[in-house]
């Protein structure tokens, strides 16, 4: 069968149903046995005007980036829509309303400004609703039921997700909702009879374990929750409010609890007082209430009690690109806060990994007695993808808390310097220890100590501490494993998706490349990563922030300056762009 | 005239030719060309020859779409001219989308005739004037073995050669009135039957259809004067009419097609008709004439172009080459190739 890789995007304004409309392309094809990378792109305000765009990329293997070409584009608004004709494929095809309310210019006209070559298919979205539904309001699944007839989809993939979308608010609005999209469906089987293409025939659906449409946001909800997660304070914030949603409905059959506190700062402190007393707790923000807490954490590397706190990065500084991506806070994460105050940073690719690498933070957490920061992005947090019903396996759940034992009783040192820097938690309640928790510099006991010999002493402690946690790292992975590479290219967060279809695309053209998957970013495997580097001639890191912060991280491993690409455009890095750098650095472009 | 904004209403020879003359003389302005097919223009003789399997469908188009776009030519396909308001020179589109001109060129060719006691049986018989209909023929084409052809225009006899090499069996209704606006005469229609005849095509000596039944998608019942068959596809040519319809409410001037001076001018200023659809009127003969065939399309369009940007050009064509038929008078550049 020939492969298939199509990408899919609806685009109207707020209101138009267009969020909707593409998580139902998600859910079908996925039910389909496609391979699904969705992603929404929305505005910043919180209620109004504004575009909405959802990328669907939909592939028979295995997808890890979304293409800056668009196959199919479904206008729910064609004002809206003509921002995305440029992304359109020379001989892609265009859905739109062919019968709107009144007139419209050739400004206003999404017809006006496609190239020659992208097909049209207009049909009268708004009144095929209408006519078989009574409403308008079902002109987005019109659309679909359009596209479906078009482009090959088994029709019935469509109404099983209407069904499971619309089947709690009764019969009446399930009704209207399947009319609409069957109505869409018989125009287009009638109308464009000649102009069906098939895109989406013939794929076998995979046997075995069903796969589920999940979100970065939601993978990471469920990771807490399957870790044990007993509290969650939180303060709402684009792109991290989600996990907060998931939580306050997943948490509470569970004993567990969401609360919503005042600030960011309130958060941070609750998730420091929750963890200090024994209590699974975590946090999820972005940027502007990480910038919030960083005090805080810096209380928990000080403390050394056990706190996972989410940062789902967005366009920055400041309140900056509320709803775009970004890779900016890397530098923050790592350095953030007053002192010397290192803490394990971590940062998943994927959606599976946003749910391995959280139940992961909380064992990481308890057991280096410290601040977890995993780094994700809006890019991760929000796009979906269909994978495997993630578990964690027994060894995975299981707690790492190093206690004191018995024997300790009545000397108790707190802060006991350890080789591995680890010093056994005794937690409140726990007869015969004494319960610190100080911002002040401390002796082993935990009293207030600031000659130059302990804080020399402790701050090596701590230090050692984390890097130790090392051993209990993801470590970097390196794919295609060649001997002689001309260039290597570095990836983390969700850019690595990017920076994987790139190479492998390179490798296609007769490249001789290599990417490396960067995932424990503090610290960090500086051995497995100089190896990489030192069989590479040449090093390029692609981010998504200005100052190429992983590059400022490691860079210096390698024996030359690594290449870097930053771009802050506020989507993710087309793996296409990273082709293009490749083939410029490799033929000798380099300035 | 200097007008910046030029419209082309055809994706034909005409319009095409017309566009290409409007870039190369006006570098500075914008032209489009509007056109009810979704894919470009193509060289529509070749249809039979994709029915028959020699030329794939993909080799049939006169221009790549890069043509266009290193042209700067702006191609809007799929979109169809639902009505022109020449006072606000605006043409407007099907799906509701309003667009300005300064000049206008319409072009929209022919669409195939059917004489009105057959066109109760329309939804029966194929044509064959677009890419649209030569698959419909592919298709229906795969399913039966014989075929019956209604007229006798040029494309049928293009066609019912395709037919013979594909080994269908055809049987044949000549018709006096299918060579629009050309009637038969008794030595033409003669010299066709026996022609015909040779290839092994079945004419049948009836002149009337009375009645078509579509039976199955297979099978159609033909009911004639004198006798009754089944056949599995019936096509009907019997030439074509200017394909002006929607704007006969617009104000132009229209009898069969739309009547221009002899510089291509319709009543209106800066708005031109070429090719299939226009009426040319003739100083000489003091009378419109019709003009069919592909280079006639593709010399109005070049000079209803050049005389939008300020020539005055008229059309050349010795009253010797008009024929006048029924009233009308025609203009043909393949006639005395035939």
């Amino acid at each position: 069968m020939a492969k298939v890789d199509i990408t899919v995007e609806v685009c109207g304004m707020a209101g138009d149903g267009t969020i909707a409309a593409g998580g139902m392309i998600n859910e079908a094809m996925s039910l389909g046995g496609y391979y699904v990378l969705g992603f929404d792109s929305y505005p910043a305000e919180i209620r109004g005007f504004g575009r909405c765009v959802t990328h669907s990329r939909i592939g028979s293997e295995e997808i890890s980036a979304l293409q800056d070409k668009t196959h199919v584009l479904i206008s729910l608004n064609d004002v809206q829509s003509r921002s995305r004709a440029p992304f359109l494929q020379e001989n892609g095809m265009v859905f739109f309303d062919s019968n709107p309310a009144s007139y419209v210019t050739e400004e206003e006209s999404l017809a006006a400004v496609l190239k020659t070559g992208v097909k049209l298919y207009g049909m009268p979205f708004s009144d095929l609703a209408t006519q078989a539904a009574g409403s308008p309001r079902g002109r987005n699944l019109s659309a679909l039921g359009g596209f479906a007839a078009v482009c090959g989809i088994d029709p019935d993939l469509f109404r099983q997700v209407i069904s499971n979308k619309f089947e709690s608010k009764g019969p009446r609005v399930l009704d209207m909702n399947l009319k609409s999209f069957d109505a869409g469906h018989e125009y287009a089987l009638e109308n464009f009879s000649h102009r069906l293409v098939g895109l989406f025939k013939g794929l076998e659906v995979e046997k075995g374990e069903k796969k589920v449409m999940l979100s970065g946001n939601s993978a990471i909800g469920k990771g807490a929750v399957d870790a044990g997660l007993k509290l969650y304070f939180g303060y709402p914030i684009t792109p991290a409010t989600p996990i907060m949603e998931y939580l306050a409905k997943a948490l509470p059959p569970r004993g567990g609890q969401v609360v919503q506190m005042e600030d960011e700062i309130a958060s941070i402190g609750a998730v420091l007082g929750a963890s200090y007393a024994g209590a699974r707790s975590m946090t999820a923000t972005s940027g502007p209430g990480f910038a919030l807490m960083t005090e805080l954490i810096t209380h928990g590397v000080m403390a050394e009690i056990p706190a996972v706190i989410l940062d789902a990065q967005r366009g920055g500084p400041s309140t900056g690109l509320p709803t775009k991506t970004e890779q900016s806070d890397l530098q923050a994460a790592v350095f953030g806060g007053p002192g010397d105050s290192a803490r394990i940073v971590i940062a998943p690719t994927n959606v599976s990994e946003c749910y391995k690498f959280t139940v992961k933070s909380f064992q990481l957490a308890e057991r280096y007695q410290t601040p977890v920061i995993v780094l994700t992005d809006f890019f991760l947090d929000n796009r979906v993808e269909n994978v495997h019903p993630p578990h964690s396996t027994e060894q995975e759940l299981q707690r790492l808390s190093v206690t004191p034992d018995s024997s300790k009783q009545g000397d108790y040192k707190r802060y006991e310097d350890t080789p591995d820097g680890i010093s056994p938690r005794a937690l409140p309640g726990m007869k015969g220890f004494n319960f610190v928790a100080t911002g002040l510099e401390h002796s082993q006991y935990g009293a207030p100590d600031y000659s130059p010999e302990n804080h020399q002493k402790m701050s090596a402690k701590r230090h050692r501490k984390i890097e130790s946690a090392l051993r209990d790292l993801f470590k970097p992975e390196e794919f295609f494993d060649d001997s002689e590479v001309d260039l290597g290219v570095i990836g983390w967060g969700s850019t690595f998706g990017s920076v994987l279809e790139a190479t492998q695309e390179a490798r296609r053209k007769g490249l001789k490349v290599s990417a490396l998957k960067i995932t424990s970013i503090y610290p960090y495997h500086a051995r497995e990563i100089r190896a990489f580097m030192n069989k590479c001639k040449m090093i390029l890191i692609p981010e998504l922030n200005f100052e190429g912060h992983l590059a400022n991280l490691i860079g210096h491993l390698h024996n030359s300056d690594v290449f870097r690409l930053n771009l802050v455009t506020g989507s993710p890095i087309p793996p296409s762009v990273i082709v293009s750098e490749i083939e410029r650095l490799i033929s000798g472009g380099v300035k | 005239m200097s007008a910046e904004r030029f419209v082309i209403i055809g994706n034909g020879p005409a319009g095409n030719e017309a566009a290409e003359i409007l870039r190369e003389k006006s570098p500075r302005s914008r032209v489009t060309i509007f056109g009810k097919e979704s894919i470009r223009s193509y060289k529509p003789h070749l249809l039979p020859d994709v029915i028959a399997g020699k030329v794939d469908q993909e080799n049939i188009f006169m221009k790549p779409d890069s043509y266009f776009r290193e042209k700067d030519i702006q191609l809007r396909l799929g979109q169809r001219v639902k009505h022109v308001d020449f006072n606000k020179r605006q043409v407007l589109l099907e799906h509701r989308e309003v667009v300005s001109f300064d000049g206008l060129i319409i072009a929209t060719g022919g669409k195939p005739r059917i004489p009105e006691p057959l066109e109760v049986f329309e939804d029966v018989m194929l044509t064959l004037k677009t890419a649209f209909d030569a698959q419909l023929w592919v298709d229906r084409l795969s399913k039966t073995d014989s075929v019956l052809i209604i007229g006798g225009d040029l494309t049928s006899l293009s066609l019912t050669r395709a037919l013979i090499n594909l080994g269908k069996k055809v049987f044949f209704i000549v018709n006096a009135e299918s060579f629009w606006p050309l009637p038969f005469n008794e030595r033409l229609s003669t010299e066709i039957q026996a022609r015909l005849c040779e290839k092994g095509v079945e004419v049948l000596n009836s002149r009337t259809v009375r009645r078509l039944t579509q039976l199955s998608d297979t099978s159609v019942e033909v009911e004639t004067d004198c006798e009754k068959i089944r056949v599995g596809v019936v096509g009907a040519f019997f030439g074509l009419v200017p394909d002006v319809k929607f704007l006969v409410r617009s104000g132009l001037d229209i009898d069969r097609g739309i009547l221009v001076d002899e510089n291509l001018q319709t009543r209106f200023a800066n708005v031109y008709a070429a090719g299939d659809c226009a009426q040319v009127y003739n100083p000489v003969i003091k009378d419109y004439w019709v003009s069919i065939g592909y280079e006639n399309a593709r010399t109005l369009g070049r000079i209803a172009a050049l005389n939008m940007l300020g020539e005055m050009l008229s059309v050349k064509s010795s009253p010797e080459s008009i024929f006048s038929l029924n009233g009308v008078k025609v203009n043909t550049s393949w006639w005395m190739e035939f």
